[in-house]
């Protein structure tokens, strides 16, 4: 039987490389796409994935089992993420207002509407959701999180969190002619 | 049972839209950045045990820099303080007062130091011989005292301004006198205090002894006349201090 991610992430606190490995194995492609659809571009997705990893692996000591290491990944790629939003003059309290996003990106719902692929038309909505609520929907979707752990790992609480489920969900059916 | 389905729902999420966000693709990061992370884990367990608490982005070199610059503070503030204290300590007092009691009395309470400065400094020379002759009395100081006080008075009356009394005092006597309570002297006054002193010294060494030690030298060695000079200057000076006869002979013109 395989290793859970938190017993490996305790070997590896522990001095056990490969134990680092299989978890970096597990869960690269996630955390890589996750960084990818907050932000973007490639250049910075790159960047700030190689970062988390980094304060990952130098937070190793304070690491405890007490949540899903899921959990404590993606809190650490939360926090990444929220400091690039704030170098890049988004504030954390607007994350989730969708007038100020929407307008920066030159959303227009009609034009969402009038897209004829239905995919480009998901891949868009989701680029134009507001950053928490797209969060929410990337931890939902790629770390298989439920809205506790969304909650616990964005540092709101569980209202908020199923709040911005629902938005996100709502929004990317619209998107696919589903809503 | 619904909302056991809710929840499931919620888990799971709704499956068209998992298969459209599915669709987007399976990104990966890029090979070398696997390589760049994976180094840098093995790098961190092999230099650093896992660290309790996480850098904070100051560098490993800070803390040892931030103790050298410490400790070279700690150092030359000490030699600083060995360097000026000496400097003032080392003052010999002036006017003779090596020879007076109350120069070696260092368990006097401190009303009394703070009140013997301005009874030596302020008393003129014939007081001042009276102290020496004086034991080491508080109560008989007192009596010496009066007078100092009182002529330390009068050029406040006189409307000359209320000069502390400290500053009457000459820079070595202040110096030799009260060094625990007054600050550290600024470096470039030493010198000049130095020098100051040793010219009180060699005066404080000549005792009337030497003194005609030194005429006799001079009367035999056929100076008559600078011996006689000497002689009569040192009788101004002394003249309560009896001449032995011996004495007598070898210093006065035959």
């Amino acid at each position: 039987m395989a290793a859970g991610d938190e017993q490996l992430m305790l070997a590896y606190r522990e001095g056990d490389a490969g134990a680092f490995e299989e978890l970096y194995r597990r869960h690269k492609g996630g955390l890589f796409r996750f960084v990818l659809r907050s932000v973007r571009e490639r250049s910075v997705a790159e960047e700030l994935y190689q970062e988390i990893w980094m304060r990952a692996i130098e937070a190793r000591g304070r690491y405890e089992p007490q949540a899903k290491f899921t959990t404590w990944l993606y809190t650490i790629a939360h926090h990444r993420l929220v400091d690039h939003w704030r170098k890049k003059g988004l504030q954390v309290v607007s994350l989730d207002a969708e007038s100020e996003f929407s307008a920066q990106a030159g959303f227009e719902p009609q034009g969402i509407l009038e897209a004829k692929q239905g995919l480009e038309r998901f891949a868009r909505a989701l680029e134009l959701l507001p950053p928490a609520q797209r969060e929410a929907f990337l931890l939902h979707h790629e770390a298989e999180m439920s809205v506790a752990e969304i909650a616990r790992a964005t540092g709101s609480n569980e209202e908020a969190a199923k709040s911005r489920l629902r938005y996100a969900t709502a929004k990317l059916k619209e998107a696919l002619g589903d809503g | 049972m619904a909302e056991s389905d809710k929840e499931r729902a919620e888990r799971v999420g709704d499956p068209k839209l998992q298969s459209a966000y599915r669709a987007l693709g399976a990104e990966e990061p890029p090979h070398a950045l696997d390589e760049k992370v994976l180094a840098a884990s093995r790098r961190a367990i092999e230099v650093h045990p896992a660290p309790l608490v996480a850098p904070t982005g100051r560098r490993s070199w800070s803390v040892p820099l931030a103790a050298a610059a410490i400790l070279a503070l700690a150092v030359g503030v000490t030699l600083h303080m060995q360097i000026e204290q000496p400097g003032i300590e080392g003052l010999p007092p002036a006017g003779g007062e090596r020879d007076r009691p109350e120069a070696v009395e260092s368990s006097s309470p401190p009303a009394a130091k703070v009140e013997k400065p301005a009874i030596a400094a302020s008393a003129p020379p014939a007081a001042r011989a009276e102290t020496r002759a004086k034991p080491a009395d508080p109560a008989a100081e007192a009596v010496v005292a009066s007078p100092a006080k009182e002529k330390t008075a009068e050029p406040a009356a006189a409307g000359q301004g209320a000069v502390p009394e400290r500053e009457e005092r000459a820079p070595v006597e202040s110096a030799s006198r009260d060094i625990g309570s007054f600050p550290p002297l600024p470096r470039a006054a030493a010198p000049a205090l130095a020098k100051r002193a040793d010219a009180a010294a060699q005066a404080a060494a000549d005792t009337p002894e030497r003194e005609l030690e030194r005429i006799a030298g001079l009367r035999k060695q056929g100076r008559h006349d600078e011996a006689d000079k000497a002689l009569a200057e040192f009788r101004k000076r002394h003249p309560d201090f009896k001449i032995p006869d011996a004495m007598l002979e070898r210093v006065e013109r035959r």
